[in-house]
């Protein structure tokens, strides 16, 4: 027996996943092996035994997604984040409340402090003097400082602005000067190509009209000397039959003319005739 | 593997399995209901584990209900989901590798001494006697599963006791449908030595099947 089923042959054959002429070969093979059928059977055997393993009844599925969604809940990140958020608000709040902190706000003045708020009374800084000139002046330098240095940022940018316009448009008029060249080269381009396509539609157009004009002439001229030359039959099959016509007329006549000669010299001989007989009887 | 009426509902769940695919939470619930016990019972014969076993069916089926919408073949539901489970199971079993170093006979013994869930598993047989010597040959023989590397574990288990086709398993694998035959056979080729070696023959057995 030349067939020796492999290792993938035995499995696929003893899970019955073996099919058409394979299986049969191996159902062969069986037959004429002893030895073969030893080995099946063996692990028959083994999967019988190994059938004794049964199934564990489980009951669980609803728990598992009913917990887990809870836990999911609680493990978002952002759930988490509102909860430590509100945790250490309260926290600041308690301990707030105990030490006795107070904030507060006033004019330019952010303040601070634990337990009670001590009133301090706001001293007036001594001020040395200064006279309204002297207050005046440092207005007037101060006011004359800003107005140069905001004359020389404004010229800065009025540069700057007039350089980038200039620079701007010389990028742009040359980039539409491209343009429009490019435009007017795809116009002429355009164009000769609308201009072959309709030559060569127009050629076409003609020669097909030339063709179809062509043909129905040739048959026009055709049927005209068909009728043509009909009519000359005719005409000629006419002419005949009246020269026949007038031919035997003509016949006719003479015949006609014939007999009446001979009448008119009968008449005449019986004349001639009666004449001497009138004379012998005279 | 005898036909069960969830058996037969899983065959014809392609409906349950679109809708769970759209986001019903009905229909994802039913899957779970109808798949549950497969997976676990799948796990538990890999690892020998209760604990890690349902560790590991709900993890694969939170996954399940998280990626469905992801899941391009609804015919292939099956092998998809064993593959979640096979890499779920896998993952639990190198941290049991990292995390506890024990010898796979301290464990077992353990077990089987002192667990009590153990002891009410084999109580809930009707028939004390019979059962046990029937309970004593699967715990063997489970033994013996274990036994076995895990590559070959995982085939022959989704082979014998799960009933996937071998072009499911190399789906599931993502090795070919020869390599997974080869495993199978030198699976059973180990278990058949493992069992020689504990003496377990067709003749000492022969009574019970």
């Amino acid at each position: 027996m030349s067939y020796k089923p492999d290792r993938h042959d035995w499995m696929a054959y003893l899970y019955g996943e073996l099919e058409g002429a394979e299986k049969e070969k191996m159902e062969q093979y069986l037959l004429s092996d002893p030895h073969a059928r030893k080995e099946l059977e063996q692990y028959q055997q083994l999967r019988k035994m190994m059938d004794t393993v049964e199934d564990k009844e489980v009951i669980a599925p609803p728990i598992v997604l009913s917990d887990n969604r809870q836990r999911f809940i609680w493990n978002t990140p952002a759930v988490r984040m509102v909860a430590s958020i509100a945790a250490s608000l309260l926290i600041i709040i308690l301990v707030g409340k105990l030490t006795g902190t107070q904030v507060s706000m006033s004019g330019n003045e952010f303040r601070l402090s634990f337990g009670d708020v001590q009133k301090t009374e706001d001293v007036q800084p001594a001020t040395p003097g200064l006279s309204a000139s002297d207050v005046q002046n440092m207005i007037n330098e101060s006011l004359n400082q800003n107005n140069i240095a905001m004359q020389t940022s404004w010229k800065e940018t009025q540069q700057k602005l007039d350089a980038s316009v200039r620079s701007n448009l010389a990028a742009n008029s040359g980039k539409i000067d491209k343009l429009v060249k490019e435009a007017s080269n795809a116009s002429q381009e355009q164009i000769r190509q609308f201009v072959s396509t309709l030559q060569n539609e127009n050629t076409e157009v003609v020669k097909n009209y030339f063709q179809l004009s062509a043909t129905e002439q040739k048959k026009y001229i055709e049927n005209l000397l068909v009728d043509f030359a009909k009519y000359l039959q005719q005409q000629r099959s006419d002419d005949l039959q009246l020269v026949q016509t007038q031919l035997k007329a003509l016949e006719q006549n003479t015949d006609m003319f014939k007999q009446e000669t001979e009448q008119i010299l009968t008449s005449i001989i019986t004349t001639v005739n009666g004449a001497e007989v009138k004379e012998t009887k005279y | 593997m005898a036909e069960t009426l969830l058996d037969i509902a899983m065959m014809h769940s392609e409906t349950v399995i679109a809708r769970a695919k759209q986001g019903d939470q009905n229909a994802q619930g039913k899957l779970v209901q109808l798949w549950y016990k497969r997976i676990y019972n799948f796990s538990y014969k890999f690892f020998m584990d209760h604990d890690l076993a349902m560790e590991v069916s709900q993890k694969t089926f939170i996954s399940m209900c998280r990626n469905l919408a992801g899941l391009q073949d609804i015919a292939r539901f099956k092998s998809w989901l064993y593959k979640i489970a096979v890499n779920y199971c896998r993952e639990e079993a190198r941290k049991k590798k990292g995390s506890r170093s024990l010898s796979f006979d301290v464990v077992w013994n353990r077990e089987a001494e002192d667990s009590p869930k153990w002891e009410s598993s084999s109580q809930r047989y009707a028939n004390p006697e019979s059962q046990y010597q029937q309970a004593e040959l699967s715990d063997i023989l489970q033994q013996a599963l274990y036994e076995l590397s895990e590559e070959q574990r995982e085939v022959v288990i989704m082979k014998e006791y799960e009933g996937l086709k071998f072009r499911e398993i190399a789906e599931v694998l993502n090795i070919s449908e020869n390599t997974v035959k080869s495993r199978m056979y030198y699976g059973l080729d180990g278990l058949k030595k493992i069992l020689e070696r504990k003496n377990i023959t067709k003749d000492t057995i022969g009574y019970e099947l």
